[in-house]
């Protein structure tokens, strides 16, 4: 327990740092609702063609809003300062104390996340409405469910980013992966559902974990069915799981071989 | 007993290293070329528990790469390490309970934040209780005189009051060695003057163990007994300051500007390094004239404009040891 008192502190303390810091936000919702607005109108054009199977339009718009949540919510900004924290030599100031460096960071980060879902999770419910209004038959007594599926998807991805970002620790450049992420989970499921991805794709991407961050929770918001919550959450454990032990082996070897620069 | 012990302890770099032109950056593509660099060199020394040590070379000569070893960030290539009684490489968190760090060039406050957040959460991370933590910080504030600086955004503090906090919150934890690395550099006199006291105030008061890396030789004078200077990885010299403030830093640089045309009468102990039409160079050796003498020589020549008074670079310093021919420990290389 008193372990644990440690993290929540930490928690709170990055929450306070960015209410402090909240100027930084503004610039990410304005991003955000021109997103949404553009692809919003891309969609429009798209369902003018005919009905596209699987999602409705006004589905559609909300699977859109609640993808880019999940992604824009997740933003910690936990693997450039992680680059920059080795890069700088800070690094030494959060290595040599009596936590664990991979908690802290997924701590801290969470005061970054529950700020940014909070905001964004306002704006994303505001455009939803103004674009495409309420989801027709949508049940308000699934939506917890489809929330466990938003965490986990969201874990899944917090320690993806932190085991790519722990290479800093041995490599000297490593934005690369973090690229190659970014696209993977936005190309399986965030800019379209993986449905309508070639079924060969399909099949890859469902075994792959890009999905379960952005698109499995996303579908489980706008359709729910209990056939997909049992289908997706058994696999969103498995790679939360993966990525958290991924996360904590990469730090055992990265620290012991640190380059820490900065004199 | 010893609070840090350090035997034959190397650090190797393995840097890349890639000729000029485009060429060769294709063929650092397939087969890079490393070149490795003894960071620090097969260096021995012991600190006593109480005792306050300066650690001081110039630029890139592993001082910090040896703070950093110690404190267990960086694993040490080979040698052996004791701080404490731990391995700093396979005990790092439970003696980080024990030891307090400052870099003096990064912060561990929260840049947006008051310092008073970043102790708190520092109070938590080091699993102070709440009213030990409340009243140390208390007792910190007052000696350290941030009682007022605790709530201002540690962004909208000056560097000197920045400083005086980061060593504030290295201590929250009452660590037995606190290890500072460049912790005056950057600051004006003043502030170097306040920050060396509150060292030395913690050292009597508490008998912390102070071990501190500067390239200034201030620091040193000031604050230590005892010095040992590293230079390309190795250690140079480890003697009393006494010691070697008498030996090699008995020289002080004059900058002299005159108001007109000037001729200097020669006089013992002070050379004339560099002269222009209005202004000169001189170098004092302090142990044949004294700074006292060498003013009221120079006051009497006529016409003094300006004056300045200075203390020669560290590395000159450490020319003059490796010339000294280096009476203690083998005369470096």
């Amino acid at each position: 327990m008193a372990k644990l008192r440690k993290y929540l502190v930490v928690t709170r303390i990055s929450l306070q740092n960015v209410i402090a810091y909240r100027s930084s936000a503004l610039g990410g919702l304005l991003f955000y609702s021109l997103f949404i607005f553009v692809f919003f109108n891309l969609w429009r054009a798209i369902y003018k063609g005919g009905e596209v199977t699987g999602y409705s339009l006004t589905q559609m718009i909300w699977y859109l809003c609640i993808t880019e949540l999940v992604v824009f919510g997740c933003r910690s900004g936990v693997y450039n300062q992680m680059n920059d924290d080795v890069k700088s030599g800070s690094i030494a100031y959060q290595l040599n104390r009596p936590y664990h460096y991979v908690m802290f960071q997924f701590f801290n980060a969470l005061g970054n996340m529950v700020f940014n879902l909070v905001i964004y999770g306002i704006l994303a419910i505001i455009l939803g409405l103004i674009m495409a209004g309420p989801i027709p038959g949508f049940s308000f007594a699934s939506l917890p469910f489809a929330l466990i599926s938003v965490f986990l998807g969201i874990i899944i991805n917090f320690f993806f980013m932190i085991t790519l970002g722990l290479t800093a620790f041995r490599l000297e450049e490593n934005f690369a992966f973090y690229l190659i992420y970014q696209k993977l989970v936005f190309m399986l499921g965030m800019f379209i559902p993986v449905e309508f991805l070639p079924k060969w794709l399909q099949s890859i991407a469902l075994y792959l974990p890009f999905s379960y961050v952005a698109w499995a929770p996303a579908r489980l918001v706008v359709a729910f069915s209990w056939d997909l919550f049992w289908q997706v959450i058994p696999v969103q454990l498995v790679w939360a799981l993966v990525s958290i032990l991924m996360s904590l082996g990469m730090y055992s070897y990265g620290v012991k071989g640190i380059q820490a620069h900065g004199g | 007993m010893a609070a840090i012990e350090v035997e034959g302890l190397c650090k190797l770099y393995r840097t890349r290293i890639k000729e000029e032109g485009l060429k060769a950056s294709f063929r650092a593509l397939t087969r890079p070329v490393y070149k490795e660099v003894k960071a620090v060199d097969n260096i021995s020394f012991t600190v006593e528990q109480g005792e306050i040590l300066a650690f001081i070379g110039p630029n890139g000569a592993g001082k910090s790469t040896t703070i950093k070893m110690l404190t267990g960030i960086l694993h040490p290539s080979s040698g052996r390490l004791s701080v404490l009684g731990m391995d700093p490489a396979t005990q790092r968190r439970r003696l980080s309970y024990r030891i307090g760090t400052v870099f003096g060039q990064k912060s561990q406050l929260w840049f947006h934040l008051p310092p008073m957040d970043s102790f708190v959460l520092l109070g938590a991370i080091y699993d102070i209780e709440k009213a030990v933590l409340k009243k140390r910080i208390d007792e910190l504030a007052e000696r350290f005189e941030i009682g007022d600086l605790l709530k201002t955004p540690v962004r909208k503090l000056s560097l000197g009051q920045r400083i005086r906090c980061e060593v504030a919150a290295s201590l929250l934890h009452s660590p037995d060695i606190l290890f500072l690395d460049e912790p005056t550099i950057g600051l004006d006199v003043v502030a170097k003057h306040r920050i060396r006291e509150l060292i030395l105030q913690m050292n009597r008061e508490q008998g912390t163990t102070i071990f501190l890396t500067s390239h200034d030789t201030g620091d040193m004078e000031q604050l230590c007994r005892r010095a040992i200077v590293i230079d390309h990885g190795r250690i140079i010299l480890d003697e009393p300051v006494k010691k070697l403030k008498y030996d090699y830093m008995n020289r002080k640089i004059i900058a002299v500007r005159f108001t007109g045309e000037y001729k200097l009468k020669e006089i013992d102990g002070i050379t004339l390094e560099k002269s222009g039409r209005l202004g000169a160079r001189l170098s004092v050796d302090t142990r044949v004239c004294s700074i006292d003498e060498a003013m009221r020589w120079l006051i009497a020549q006529g016409g003094v404009a300006d004056i300045t008074v200075e203390d020669p670079p560290m590395e000159d310093i450490i020319a003059s040891i490796f010339e000294g021919g280096g009476q203690s420990l083998g005369g470096g290389r």
